[in-house]
């Protein structure tokens, strides 16, 4: 296991020296949880193995563009997962690529757009998920597990749109509150 | 005013990689302009990598480790990328804009009233094209059969649903008939990606509505 912040300076490791045992620690703990999530969309071990392979060498090539203010190494190496799922399984591209991600939301002048969600916050979103009811968790694990719209959501559960919308605005209202209480 | 943030459900589809090239590009631009709606973006990755966190590792795998450290050899480690300046002429086109519009293009006028850039986007399903509107112009009436996405990238215009700013995000349900005239100052400038076919509802409908379903115009 790695805590967020080994993870994150795994990922520096690599940025400042090319470390190649850092990128095999990353490696051990990231490829197989990447092909765990994308095998739960239906992908079959050897694609979703694929996905894994290709997202982490991502993550060697990009590693200079990582910043744990901004991301953990979970969420960022997640973005790089989700592209490479659009680009391997679904064979389309997506407009910004994961691993220009922190680059182009780049807030544009200094403190102007401190997120909420600076790194430290974001290693805590998993027991900030336990306060979702079960509706709403159910909803959200389609979504990123099954890589589904909304709208497909809807049909699936047989729910009516505005309810599968509802859950989507309750779950990310109990989340805000739940990161501010931390906060304060 | 009240900033228009696009709807959260369209900003989990994008975060989760469920939406489709065209309205992704859309909420990139938005997100792009709007801290507010990056913000519930990265709460939303944050969601993704807490459950890819969690993601049970008891695969007894090691998910092709050697073959990976093999190919590091060949791969190098890339400098830090740095944001890319904007092009001169365009300066109100934020970044996952910037390659989407094509060295030497630029506005045509259509049907005597606004000015288009078009857009390849991949895929049929959507057209996609930056829209210029001088003030008190307004586009010709029309309504679609399906979705239509609208960020606003400089001045504003206003429709029947609202006044629309820098960075704001509209979704248009798709039936009814909308009308947008652009905000007194400088013209307007927006990014649309309308699901396919469009029908204009104008006197000229007969005429133009072939044309429109043939890409002519």
């Amino acid at each position: 296991m790695l805590s967020a912040q080994e993870s994150a300076e795994l990922i520096e490791a690599i940025a400042a020296r090319q470390d190649r045992a850092a990128f095999a620690s990353l490696f051990r703990h990231f490829a197989p949880r990447v092909k765990g999530f994308i095998m739960r969309g239906g992908a079959d071990a050897e694609a979703a193995q694929e996905v894994a392979q290709e997202a982490l060498m991502i993550v060697w090539r990009k590693a200079a563009t990582f910043d744990r203010a901004r991301a953990s190494a979970a969420t960022w190496i997640f973005t790089i997962a989700r592209n490479k799922r659009i680009d391997l399984l679904r064979r389309a591209a997506r407009p910004v690529d994961a691993e220009d991600w922190l680059m182009v939301y780049a807030p544009e002048s200094e403190n102007a757009d401190k997120s909420i969600l600076a790194g430290q916050t974001y290693d805590r979103a998993h027991h900030l998920l336990e306060g979702l009811s079960e509706d709403q968790l159910s909803v959200i694990r389609k979504a990123f597990f099954e890589d589904k719209s909304h709208s497909v959501i809807a049909a699936e559960l047989q729910l009516p749109l505005g309810t599968v919308k509802s859950r989507i605005r309750l779950a990310l209202g109990r989340l805000r509150d739940a990161l501010k209480k931390e906060q304060s | 005013m009240s900033r228009h943030l696009a709807p959260e459900e369209l900003l989990l589809d994008y975060s989760s990689g469920a939406l489709s090239h065209a309205p992704s590009l859309a909420v990139a631009v938005h997100l792009a302009l709007v801290p507010e709606a990056r913000r519930t973006v990265e709460l939303l990755d944050a969601v993704g990598g807490a459950l890819l966190e969690n993601e049970c590792a008891a695969l007894p795998d090691d998910c092709g480790l050697e073959r990976a450290m093999a190919r590091l050899d060949s791969v190098a480690c890339e400098p830090p990328a740095l944001p890319s300046a904007r092009r001169p002429g365009f300066e109100w086109a934020p970044t996952p804009l910037a390659s989407y519009i094509r060295p030497g293009s630029g506005w045509r006028r259509i049907l005597g009233k606004f000015d288009e850039i078009r857009l390849e986007v991949p895929g049929d399903a959507y057209r996609a094209s930056l829209v210029r509107l001088e003030p008190g112009h307004s586009l010709p009436e029309h309504k679609h059969s399906g979705y239509e996405y609208t960020v606003c990238l400089q001045g504003g215009y206003t429709d029947a649903t609202g006044s629309y700013g820098v960075g704001d995000f509209a979704v248009g349900p798709g039936a009814e008939r909308h009308e947008p005239i652009a905000d007194p100052g400088e013209p307007c400038i927006a990014l649309i990606i309308v699901e396919t076919p469009i029908v204009l509802t104008g006197p000229w409908r007969r005429w133009l509505n072939p044309l429109v379903s043939r890409h002519i115009i």
